[in-house]
This record gives structure tokens, C-alpha cells and sequence, in this order.
């Protein structure tokens, strides 16, 4: 990714970012809310295509109108998106058929993941009735049907029981040691410095940091991920905006 | 999943498709998808599992049926023979009306849909794909609402006049309604093209009340254009008409049947068979472009510093009694405001409705003068405007984030009442008084102002009205608060109904106004029952 810009009416949300990424690494990529994570995420997904700068998947430059190179990247988006009123088996086969893999075969390795992730007995079921996790479990499933080599994953986490959680983590880390490359967003710092080989600190749509937990470590001082985020965010009232917030939420409402 | 006759017929023409570069397998199975999903409805909130069944079936179908009745007018236009061009242009004038009206108010949102773009374009499948199936899935629909408008009259014709006439009816009709699909496309891709962002959701809105209004003005336009002199129908081609595709299609038949060479009538059949091909062409080379600015609706450009100006706030505080109230009017007014959807099935009715009362006039104008008609009552046709009243409050059910209704359980509300009449109220303030106003206005500049006091009736008529709906089509539901799909087509029959009402309010209303003071007398008491019937049936 080279130069990449983009903007959004007259907003720049990302300016100038550079970045390389190379085979079985797990990128935390992380910053604060609007910082651009999602936008890059996008571009990267062609969901989003008139921006400035190239961007290069597998040596490909995206913007050549090929959607071919879509095959090998898989995606859990933020926003749980599913088409609801479908059962999670119609679902997950017709994402895999639209990966272009034969409904039999994904009917088959759908099965076996379901019945990992201990959700088999919904799986006849309309997504619309799953609780949280439940559907989170599905998407996790549809990014990684087709075995691809790209991961993008925005807060795959979120709403997953604390054993499921590990089991997710134990399963990163496995395709990782693969040779998957993983780009895991997140705000969940204690999550990211555990599982990431390499952070990347977006802010204001400006590259704040990239290198290991240790190199970051290193540059800035000593802390948990979480200290050095908001060393390197600029950001340092949290006991200020609290204590005040809480006034506010005791003042009178009568 | 199912694996639908459709489908199977689209087949046939897989290898069209693959020509315009369109990766057939993969649109037939987004398709698949969609069909499917449309015979299923989303649960409410409110609805506890299971206690209604899941029913699998397709509830447009299942309203078909009301289509093939409409289509019986069609009938008596394939017997008068000595003048195809009449017949035919009224018989496709009539068949374009309901399609478009169709197309905008239902198919509309399906084509500037932009929910799953997250999950299918992240998946290997290129733009034009996805939007060719849903050309498609609107199209499948469209064919069927088309063929059970015409199945009767087609087959009527087969026996009446012929093979050749029913073949080339046939294919007529169905180049009129790939013409009607692409172009309403088309026309969103060129107003997608020129505005951004916020502006462009409220001049798509404007453009569906805009388009409804012409619809109803291009038919009146097509009846007019034919003298009818001593019964003879005469029809003088004028350059004009080529802006009405109805009179092309009657052309062609003119032409081929009637033996008649005029150079107009050969323009006209050329374009009747040319332009649906062009734009299609057209349509599918700007795809990508339709697309990418498809976008721009998602777009939030900087939020402006939105607040309730002091004069909507003192008006909130003088038809709300409660405060309770009050923020149920302040939250139906932003929801009305906001909700595209919402927006999208309700626009059209607001063109129709500010339309019809004048259409009235305008047929009289052909055999009267405009100040004999302001003598006249004529202005008792804006009535005819209060029917949009139940559509809406019809629609105020249903929401694009119905799953935000779970506030209504979780907040302790003393009153539910409350909920209602704030939200019935800002829909008349809102929505319903802006229109009444031009309307109102624009009667007294042909009526003169004495019509104020049948005005004022009016108004007060369409209050208990707006009650009277209430009760009838929403059932004490809870607003906002159950999906667009969920919309059911029983529901048509509960709007019908709830006319009569109107026309009764509408029968005793004419009746009073031939005695002296009747109107004010009758205004008086209308203001009585309002006050008591918003203060005791909620």
C-alpha cells in the first residue's frame, strides 16, 4: 500500500499511509474511533474504490477492476451484517458458493466448523432469532470457509463467551504459524498485545506506529499496550473526563 | 433453498447475460438467495417466538390476484378497431401507469439498496453481477405483475383478433416493461450523478413525487390527444408526442394493422421497438458508475448542528398537552424526517394526492371556463387528497430499525396513549399540513376565499379521520416499531376500507353546504368530536 489517500467530501480521513505486509503475520491494527482502520479495511476490500494511491494484494493492484484476488481474502466485519432471515446452513453455503467452491464441499466443512464452535443445533435455524455470539460465530465461519490467505478481522471477538474467545485466539495463532496473514482491528488492547506479531497505530488517518509490541515498547516507555496507545494518541484526561462525567450523570434530574 | 421456476426460465437466456459480461452462476445464486428471502419475514420485536408460524410464501403472489382484476379494464380497449392508435395507446397508457406507480413506490428501495453491499462485495464478485441481479429480481417481479395484468386481455385477444395481434402485443408488452425498469434506473443514475450525500436523499424523494405527479399528468395527456368528434375518434400526430412511449406502442399497431404510413407513425414504431434495447445498452455501460455513486448515499457528509427551531418547539408545546407527548412528536417528526425507506413508500402518495383534486378541475375545463368553475363546488375534490391519510399512517408502523423498538418496553411509559397521539400528531403537523396548505391555497385562488370555512371543515374531517385509520389499519400497534417486509398486502384491504369512513365525513360535508350556515355549523360540531375523540380513545 503506497500513498494511500482518500476523502470523503471534503474530509481527508487518510492521508499519506505506506505500509507493507508480509505472508504469516498478525497485524494489530488498532487507533481510535475514526481514525481510518475501517476505511483502509475497505479500500482494501474494494468496498470502497475512488481513492488516491496504489494499493497491491498478492502483487495484484486492486484497481484494475479484477475481482478475482477477493478469492483469497476473508472478512468478519464490524457490523455483524448477515442476511437474517436466512438459516446459518443456507448462509454460510452461499457464501462459500459465491467464493466459488462447491455447495457439497462447503456443506460439509460448514458442518464440522459448526459443530466446533458448538452451534450445531441452530444451525437449521434463521439467523435472526441467534444471540450475539451465536451470529459472530457465523461470520467467523463464512470469513474462513474458502481458506484464505488474508484475514481482515474487525472486533471478531466481540460478543463471544470467554471459552470461545480462546478457542478464536488458539485458531489465529494456528493459521498465523500457517502462513496466513492476519489483519486484526480491534479496541481491545490487552487482546492485540497478546496475539499480534507487529502493531499498527493509525490516528487521524496518519501511520502513529508500526513495529513489534517490544519495538513500541522501546520507543516510547515502559507500560501495557493499552498506556502506550494513549501516550502515542495524545491522551491523558481519562481521570479528568470521568470524574466530571460522573458529576453529570448525579446532577439532578428533576 | 428452493430452487424457483423462474430461475429456471432465466436460464434460457444465461448465455445473453455471459455476453454483457455478467457471471451468470453467481447472479442466479444471489437471486436464489433473494427470492427466498423474500417469502420470509423477519420476526418483530414484539412478536414472541413461535407463535407464529414461519410461513414460507410470498406475499406479492399472494396479492397478485388483485392486479389480474384491474387488468379486465383493459378488455373492452382490444375491440374498437377502427382506430388502433387510440385503443392501443390507452391500452399501454393504462398498463405503464400501474407499472410505474408500481415500480417507484415498491421496487425503488430494492434498486438503491445498499445494505449488503458489506457482504457481497467483499466476496469475488464484480459490481455488475450484483447489480444486474437486482435489475433481475426487480424484473421477475415486474413480469409477473405485468403478465397477471394482461394475461386476460391477451388471451382475449388471441381469440378476438388473432395470432399476429396477440404475438405482437405480446412482445410489445413485454419491451414496455423492460423500457419502464431500465429507464427508472436510468433516471436514478443520472440524479445520482449530479447530487451528493444528504442532498441527494431528499431530491430522490422529491423526484418520486415528481414522477407520480407526471405519470398521472402524461396519461390525461395521452386521452387528450384524441378529439373525439361525433363519436369519430380523430388523432392528428404532432411532433410532441414523442415524449409519451404509450402513443409509440399504439403507432406501431397503427402502422402494422391499420395500414396507416405516416412518417410520424413510422417514428414513433421505430422508437417503440428501438428504445428499450438502447437503453439497456446504455443501463448495463453505466453500471460500475451506478454503483460507486450508489455510495454517496451512505456518504455522511459533516453533520450539521441540527436542533428544533424556537417555532417548531412552541408548536410542539401547543398541540402536545403532555411532556410525555411531546417526546413522542419530537421523535415520530425526526423518524419521518430521517427514515429513507419511510420516505421512499410514502413520497409518491403526496404526488398523487396534491394531483387528483386538480385533475377533477382540469376535465372540467373542457367543456366549462375556469371562473364558471370557481362559481362551481368542484373544490370538494380535495377529499380526494385525504386519501393518502391512511397509506401513512398505514406505513408509520413500520421501520428500517425496527429493532430499535424495544425503548417503547424498556422505558417507563405511565401513558401509551401518549405514544400515539404524539406520533399522529406530528405526522399531521408535519407531513399532512404543509401539503393541505398549497392545497388549500391553491383552491382559493380558483374558488376565491369563501371556501375557507369548507376548508376549515376539511381539515377537521381529516383529524377524525386520521383517528378513524388509526384504529382501523394500525390496530393500537406500536409505531416504528416492525420491518418493511413485514408490510402485509391484507393490509390493502383494511386502506380500501377505511375510505368509507371519508366518504361518508365527505357526504354529509356536500350535503350541509346547500343550506345557509350549514358549513359553520358543522364545522362547530366536527371541532366538538375532535376534542372529545383525541382525548378519549387513546
Amino acid at each position: 500500500m503506497k500513498n494511500l489517500t482518500k476523502d470523503f467530501g471534503s474530509k481527508r480521513v487518510l492521508t499519506g499511509v505506506d505500509l507493507k505486509v508480509h505472508e504469516g503475520e498478525i497485524i494489530g491494527y488498532i487507533g481510535p474511533n475514526g481514525a481510518g482502520k475501517s476505511t483502509t479495511v475497505k479500500i482494501m476490500l474494494g468496498l470502497i474504490d475512488d481513492y488516491f494511491g496504489d494499493v497491491s494484494i498478492f502483487g495484484q493492484d486492486i484497481a484494475n477492476g479484477d475481482s478475482t484476488y477477493k478469492r483469497r481474502i476473508g472478512y468478519v466485519p464490524e457490523t455483524a451484517d448477515l442476511y437474517e432471515n436466512l438459516t446459518a446452513k443456507e448462509y454460510i453455503t452461499f457464501i462459500g458458493e459465491l467464493y466459488g467452491i462447491e455447495p457439497e464441499i462447503v456443506e460439509q466443512k460448514a458442518k464440522k466448523m459448526v459443530q466446533l464452535f458448538g452451534i450445531e443445533d441452530v444451525y437449521h435455524s434463521r439467523i435472526s432469532s441467534f444471540s450475539k455470539g451465536m451470529k459472530q460465530k457465523v461470520l467467523i465461519i463464512s470469513s474462513l470457509i474458502h481458506n484464505p490467505d488474508l484475514l481482515f478481522l474487525d472486533e471478531p471477538l466481540s460478543g463471544l463467551d470467554a471459552n470461545s474467545v480462546m478457542v478464536v485466539k488458539e485458531i489465529l495463532a494456528k493459521l498465523a504459524a500457517d502462513g496466513k496473514t492476519i489483519f486484526y482491528s480491534s479496541h481491545i488492547m490487552e487482546v492485540v498485545e497478546k496475539i499480534s506479531h507487529r502493531i499498527i497505530l493509525l490516528a487521524d488517518g496518519k501511520l502513529v506506529a508500526d513495529g513489534s509490541f517490544e519495538e513500541l515498547r522501546e520507543k516510547n516507555m515502559e507500560g501495557s499496550l493499552e498506556e502506550i496507545f494513549n501516550q502515542l494518541t495524545g491522551f491523558d484526561k481519562h481521570k479528568a473526563i470521568a470524574e466530571e462525567f460522573v458529576s453529570v450523570v448525579q446532577r439532578d434530574v428533576t | 433453498m428452493h430452487d424457483f421456476k423462474t430461475l429456471r426460465i432465466l436460464d434460457s437466456f444465461q448465455s445473453l447475460f455471459l455476453k454483457f459480461g455478467i457471471n451468470y452462476p453467481v447472479m442466479r445464486k444471489i437471486l436464489q438467495l433473494k427470492l427466498t428471502m423474500d417469502r420470509r419475514r423477519v420476526p418483530t420485536v414484539f412478536n414472541d417466538f413461535g407463535k407464529k408460524k414461519e410461513d414460507d410464501s410470498n406475499q406479492f403472489i399472494k396479492s397478485l390476484w388483485v392486479y389480474g382484476l384491474i387488468g379486465l379494464i383493459l378488455i373492452p380497449f382490444l375491440f374498437i378497431t377502427d382506430s388502433y392508435i387510440f385503443s392501443i395507446s390507452i391500452f399501454f397508457g393504462i398498463l405503464m401507469f400501474i407499472l410505474m406507480t408500481s415500480m417507484i413506490s415498491d421496487f425503488s428501495q430494492v434498486l438503491l439498496d445498499i445494505r449488503d453491499k458489506n457482504i457481497l462485495s467483499s466476496k469475488p464478485v464484480d459490481k455488475r453481477t450484483i447489480n444486474a441481479a437486482k435489475i433481475v429480481h426487480i424484473s421477475i417481479y415486474m413480469f409477473l405483475l405485468t403478465f397477471t395484468i394482461t394475461a386476460i386481455p391477451l388471451i382475449v385477444s388471441l381469440f378476438a383478433r388473432g395470432i399476429l395481434f396477440f404475438l405482437l402485443l405480446l412482445g410489445q408488452i413485454i419491451l414496455v416493461d423492460l423500457l419502464i425498469v431500465v429507464a427508472t434506473a436510468l433516471l436514478y443514475l443520472l440524479i445520482l450523478r449530479f447530487f451528493d450525500g444528504e442532498k441527494l436523499k431528499d431530491i430522490i424523494n422529491y423526484v418520486q413525487i415528481l414522477l407520480s405527479a407526471s405519470i398521472v399528468i402524461g396519461y390525461q395527456v395521452v386521452i387528450r390527444s384524441f378529439g373525439i368528434v361525433d363519436l369519430d375518434i380523430i388523432f392528428d400526430p404532432v411532433w410532441w408526442h414523442i415524449v409519451i412511449p404509450p402513443i409509440w406502442y399504439g403507432a406501431l399497431f397503427e402502422l402494422l394493422f391499420g395500414g396507416n404510413m405516416s412518417e410520424y407513425f413510422i417514428l414513433f414504431s421505430v422508437l417503440a421497438c428501438v428504445l428499450p434495447f438502447v437503453s439497456i445498452f446504455i443501463y448495463i455501460k453505466s453500471i460500475p458508475a451506478f454503483e460507486r455513486n450508489l455510495e454517496k448515499l451512505t456518504n455522511q457528509s459533516s453533520s450539521k448542528k441540527k436542533g428544533f427551531s424556537p417555532i417548531s418547539r412552541w408548536l410542539a408545546k401547543t398541540v402536545c398537552a403532555t411532556r410525555e407527548e411531546r417526546t413522542f412528536y419530537q421523535f415520530a417528526r425526526t423518524m419521518m424526517k430521517n427514515e429513507r425507506q419511510f420516505k421512499l413508500k410514502v413520497y409518491p402518495s403526496f404526488g398523487f394526492s396534491i394531483i387528483f383534486p386538480f385533475l377533477i378541475i382540469l376535465t372540467e375545463l373542457g367543456t366549462r371556463s375556469l371562473e364558471e368553475i370557481g362559481q362551481g363546488r368542484t373544490y370538494f375534490s380535495i377529499y380526494l387528497s385525504t386519501l393518502m391519510i391512511s397509506t401513512i399512517i398505514l406505513m408509520l408502523r413500520y421501520s428500517e430499525y425496527a429493532k430499535g423498538a424495544w425503548i417503547y418496553k424498556a422505558i417507563p411509559i405511565k401513558d401509551t396513549g401518549a405514544i400515539y397521539k404524539g406520533t399522529l400528531k406530528a405526522f399531521m403537523i408535519h407531513l399532512y399540513l404543509p401539503m393541505f396548505t398549497i392545497m388549500s391555497i391553491l383552491l382559493m385562488l380558483i374558488f376565491s376565499t369563501n371556501i375557507i370555512w369548507d376548508i376549515i371543515v376539511v381539515w377537521f374531517s381529516s383529524s377524525i379521520h386520521v383517528i378513524i385509520c388509526f384504529k382501523m389499519v394500525n390496530g393500537g400497534r406500536m409505531f416504528f416499531a416492525e420491518r418493511f417486509e413485514m408490510a402485509q398486502q391484507q393490509d390493502g384491504w383494511l386502506i380500501f376500507a377505511s375510505f368509507l369512513p371519508l366518504v361518508g365525513l365527505f357526504g354529509i360535508h356536500f350535503g350541509l353546504s346547500f343550506i345557509d350556515y350549514g358549513t359553520i355549523i358543522y364545522g362547530g360540531i366536527l371541532i366538538i368530536i375532535n376534542f372529545i375523540l383525541w382525548k378519549k380513545v387513546f
